[in-house]
């Protein structure tokens, strides 16, 4: 048999309809209770080939028991499952031909690295010497080749994590599912892991499901992100759109924890909403909630925020507070005017730091200024 | 040896391993030493008093002749005709048993080890407390119960089962079901111990990347929980070797095994120089036992990074 370029199609990877039509993954109307409690309420989505997708959110938001009902390792109330166009809903999760990456790695501390990463192989009867040949290279791109004849408890929580990553993809399955697989690593070995993910799926054009509660990492990683709460996805969008035009309070505080500035609709056109906030000021924002007399809500990320002379912006304050966070200050003004309370925090370079005690005047895009109605508070 | 080790000796390059009596010097000039010493004194003279001794005059009993002096003759005999069929004969029947309790503790120590913690501890209450009953009541309880009029063959009769009732006492049978029975705590509770350290997620990692459930029983289970298996076959038979009781209540003539041998050798023929022989050979057999259970081990180490090489 000549040897191809491609990937020869294994029987699970081929029985999963790889070749057939369509996404690689479709989710509908997913719900699941857990004793009364709706653990997740009707969650759809769909996924296309190559993406790299996040569910973001807190624990108990649904996130991790959508991914184990994509997974079968927990089986929905109601909804479905498509994997590559076959519906899956029903099935074990050895018959769904998905890659799944655990948070506690779970190599099998019987094998060596070598062998855990066979494995997969061997299952799907992989001859020898293609094994060999799959097994080097996917170690060879993980940077494990070194390690393959060690025992999984010989490896760092690192290389341990990188070898599951490795098992996972061995077998090219059509979706990868990872849950919070850099949870239990130290913040610097996580940020080299993520930027590793992000490679070797960029490289290998992996379909990659990831869950976590760090929205950072959601943002570094992921070309889409459904940010849950309750069992319901609030907003599935891009990084970009999440940050910069987030539909509910919750996603702004999520992802960017946005300053909230209560007033009402002073004016509304087709360009913009004008807020007059309750500290006297008037904002301009994105067209987007509220009629005029309304109560409502202008949220902005303290990174979209600038300073300006006094009374020439929206609001002007009082700088109560200032702290580098390496190349960033982080700067709190206390708001003049009206009866607010809160302060507005803002992220500014470095380099123009106010000083304490200096009346200031704030500043925003009203591209990045959003509106919500002020019924639920956000957070 | 020591007058030269404690001479000043004009030292040589590097000060190379110390010999004997300088390290021991030095060791003993430890304070922590000297008083990890002290209080291992009970200890020593308790296992030199009831431990040592005993098996050193066993020892020398084996190896006196009938008008004292040195001989082998109690070992050649051990060796010879009926008693070394006995010999075998124990060996078989420990085989037996282990093997039998091996498979029956694997099924029960993993049902238990997939319960709940509270019906676990009930189940495990009820594998062991039998354990804490006297040998002899429960083997009489087998003896009711294997009997030709017992429960077991009533009810194979009742049900017209061809054969019935079969001979389940005083033969292999009872003896390997009465043992077996015996030894059955101690292989659950080391399956168990082994079993509950196993983290089922494994096996649900495994069928996420395909195994079915044979496969993964066969592929992850299973050697996980080898060491276990390992360890309480080893020991099951070790226990058995010299086990006396269900052997003698519930075996024939052909079912006798060394322990019994023994007993007959000194309490009917007053033979004690061919009793001490045969404790020393189950001595010898228990150590040759355990030699057995870290030569598979490390038969198994070697084996796994052989698997590696390939």
């Amino acid at each position: 048999m000549p040897e191809t370029d491609v990937m020869p199609e294994l029987s699970l990877a081929s029985a999963a309809g790889l070749t057939g039509s369509g996404k690689p993954l479709s989710v509908t109307r997913l719900r699941k209770t857990y004793g009364g409690v709706t653990a997740v309420d009707e969650v759809s989505m769909e996924i296309a080939a190559g993406e790299f997708v996040t569910f973001l959110g807190s624990s108990g938001s649904g996130k991790t028991t959508t991914l184990m009902m994509i997974a079968g390792f927990c089986e929905p109330d109601s909804g479905s499952v498509v994997v590559g166009g076959r519906d899956v809903t029903r099935l074990a999760p050895q018959k769904r031909g998905l890659g799944f990456v655990f948070q506690q790695y779970l190599l099998f501390p019987h094998m060596t690295v070598w062998e855990n990463v066979a494995f997969p192989l061997q299952l799907r009867g992989v001859s020898k010497a293609e094994q060999r040949r799959r097994v080097g290279e996917t170690l060879e791109m993980a940077g494990l080749s070194a390690m393959a004849r060690r025992r999984p408890r010989e490896l760092s929580g690192g290389q341990q994590q990188r070898v599951a990553l490795c098992r996972a993809l061995v077998y090219r399955p059509p979706v990868i599912l990872m849950d919070e697989p850099l949870g239990a690593l130290d913040k610097k070995l996580r940020d080299q892991l993520q930027n590793e993910i992000k490679r070797i799926q960029q490289e290998l054009g992996l379909t990659v499901i990831y869950v976590t509660h760090d929205q950072e990492e959601a943002l570094v990683l992921s070309d889409r992100i459904a940010v849950m709460r309750d069992g319901r996805i609030d907003q599935f969008d891009t990084p970009q759109e999440l940050f910069e035009r987030p539909r509910t309070p919750f996603v702004a505080d999520f992802l960017g924890a946005a300053n909230f500035l209560p007033g009402h609709v002073e004016q509304r056109t087709s360009g913009h909403t004008l807020v007059r906030l309750d500290t006297g000021g008037v904002v301009k924002a994105r067209p987007q909630a509220g009629t005029e007399g309304a109560r409502v809500r202008a949220a902005v990320q303290p990174g979209r925020l600038a300073l300006c002379p006094p009374d020439d912006g929206f609001c002007t304050g009082t700088v109560e507070t200032v702290t580098y966070v390496g190349t960033l200050v982080r700067v709190t003004v206390r708001p003049l005017g009206g009866a607010a309370t809160e302060l507005v925090r803002l992220e500014l370079p470095a380099g123009r730091a106010p000083d304490l005690g200096e009346r200031v005047g704030l500043t925003a895009d009203p591209a990045n200024v959003s509106v919500f109605p002020d019924t639920e508070h956000g957070g | 040896m020591a007058g030269t080790a404690l001479a000043p000796t004009p030292a040589p390059a590097a000060p190379a391993p110390a010999p004997g009596k300088r390290g021991l010097g030095r060791a003993l000039s430890d304070r922590r030493t000297r008083f990890g010493l002290l209080n291992a004194t009970p200890v020593v003279v308790y296992l030199l008093i009831l431990f040592v001794y005993p098996i050193f005059s066993t020892l020398m009993l084996s190896l006196k002749g009938e008008e004292g002096g040195f001989t082998l003759q109690w070992y050649t005999d051990a060796f010879q005709g009926a008693n070394l069929e006995i010999l075998l004969t124990t060996l078989r029947i420990s085989a037996e048993t282990s093997l039998l309790a091996l498979v029956v503790g694997f099924v029960l120590a993993s049902a238990i080890s997939r319960l709940k913690p509270l019906w676990a501890g009930l189940a495990m209450l009820v594998v062991v407390v039998p354990h804490f009953i006297s040998a002899l009541v429960r083997t009489y309880g087998w003896i009711i119960l294997l009997g030709d009029n017992g429960v077991v063959n009533n009810a194979l009769t009742d049900m017209h089962v061809p054969g019935a009732p079969v001979q389940l006492l005083y033969n292999e049978i009872g003896v390997v079901i009465g043992t077996t029975a015996v030894m059955l705590p101690y292989t659950v509770l080391l399956l168990f111990a082994v079993m509950k350290g196993i983290d089922r997620r494994l096996l649900a990692a495994a069928a996420s990347m395909g195994a079915g459930r044979i496969t993964i029983f066969r592929r992850v289970y299973v050697p996980l929980v080898a060491p276990g298996l390992v360890n309480a076959g080893v020991l099951c038979f070790i226990l058995c070797l010299g086990y006396y009781l269900t052997p003698a209540l519930m075996g024939g003539e052909k079912q006798t095994m060394v322990a019994s041998l023994i007993d007959e050798q000194v309490m009917k023929q007053n033979q004690w120089n061919g009793a001490s022989a045969l404790g020393i050979i189950l001595l010898l057999l228990t150590f040759a036992g355990l030699l057995l259970l870290r030569l598979l081990k490390s038969a198994g180490e070697a084996l796994r990074n052989r698997g590696t090489a390939s």
